[in-house]
């Protein structure tokens, strides 16, 4: 499996973007919570202001559903720049997926490469670190991230990641003054 | 202290934002940890490419605060993706000055937050608080927040640049 490539997503990518978008949350048993089009993925991914950045791993195939270069779309990172106040810009990986028959073949390190380029070495962009969130029950992952450096910042300084939704933010903008 | 007002920060408050951000990082005993500088601050938040967004709630002059300001409280935040429903606003910093606390300042910036999620389709505002917090949390649980470290694991982890550089210089 040397014949891979990694490359920065395209609009065509679109659709295999939002099947391994899928598979992903089929492995963390949430398949039906992608609501996500693939209208949306192409307006916030590829329109004047992206909303996500893409990378996607290909292979060479001889099947019918390759797409137009002759290649199959097996695995992807999407990730955004987000701030920190005390240091500035991070990269910010949000999903990393590689289908299963693919994986052992170093695919997966060679994202985490790119995307530590990509971090380092863009000028407008340079970023001071990468973070990511990662289930605890994920042992694999947390292994995989934890042999590269990373540290647990919810056990080393208590962060805990909070959500308010749709609903609750509609009640507090049409709220009464306090 | 009905008198004051929230608006977009502009250029020339990025000195203020930089002092507001110190004065929260020393509430958390981490002054020493704020390396940006203004600098920074001017070509992140109002350069071509905006890497984030402020609003800052203002007093009048004769309101300013006993070390002379009238940009008493802040909010940053920018826009993250969930993969599953798509545009999020992701709540960064929020503060406002001791002396100002108490007269509503903090629930209008998180309505004006609320207002802007909503006006641009996202689905759902993010954040983090520490687990210490309980005043933050209470302010939020209030408000409709769920804890998803708590419901789904979630655990918040870095790779910082020197474990970067060498994931980048690896050979494969």
């Amino acid at each position: 499996m040397d014949r891979f490539k990694l490359r920065k997503a395209e609009p065509q990518d679109v659709p295999d973007i939002l099947r391994l978008i899928k598979e992903l949350a089929k492995y963390e048993e949430m398949e039906d919570q992608v609501i996500l089009t693939e209208k949306d993925l192409l307006e916030d991914g590829f329109g004047d202001h992206p909303f996500y950045h893409c990378v996607v791993a290909e292979v060479p195939s001889e099947q019918q559903n390759s797409n137009n270069n002759g290649s199959v779309v097996i695995g992807f990172a999407m990730y955004y720049f987000t701030y920190d106040p005390w240091i500035g810009k991070l990269l910010y990986l949000e999903d990393f997926f590689v289908m299963k028959e693919y994986r052992g073949f170093g695919i997966g390190s060679e994202i985490l490469k790119l995307l530590s380029l990509v971090s380092n070495t863009a000028v407008k962009t340079r970023c001071s670190s990468m973070h990511f969130i990662v289930a605890e029950g994920n042992q694999a992952s947390i292994e995989f991230y934890k042999r590269r450096g990373a540290a647990d910042l919810s056990l080393e300084e208590g962060w805990r990641l909070f959500k308010i939704d749709k609903s609750s933010l509609l009640k507090m903008s049409s709220g009464p003054e306090e | 202290m009905s008198n004051f007002i929230l608006r977009k920060a502009e250029p020339k408050d990025v000195s203020d934002i930089l002092r507001l951000i110190k004065e929260l990082a020393k509430f958390e005993e981490m002054e020493e940890q704020v390396v940006l500088t203004e600098k920074e601050l001017l070509e992140d938040g109002f350069g071509d490419h905006p890497f984030y967004h402020c609003v800052v709630a203002e007093v009048p002059q004769e309101k300013q605060s006993s070390d002379g300001y009238t940009v008493i409280g802040f909010a940053m935040y920018y826009f993250t993706y969930d993969p599953w429903i798509g545009k999020l606003l992701y709540l960064e910093d929020f503060y406002v000055m001791e002396q100002f606390r108490g007269y509503g300042i903090g629930s209008d910036i998180l309505k004006l937050l609320s207002e802007t999620a909503v006006k641009t389709r996202c689905s759902s505002m993010h954040f983090i608080v520490a687990e210490w917090n309980k005043t933050s949390i209470e302010f939020y649980k209030r408000r409709g927040a769920s804890d998803l470290s708590d419901e789904e694991g979630w655990r918040l982890y870095a790779i910082e640049k020197e474990d970067l550089l060498k994931i980048s210089a690896k050979k494969r």
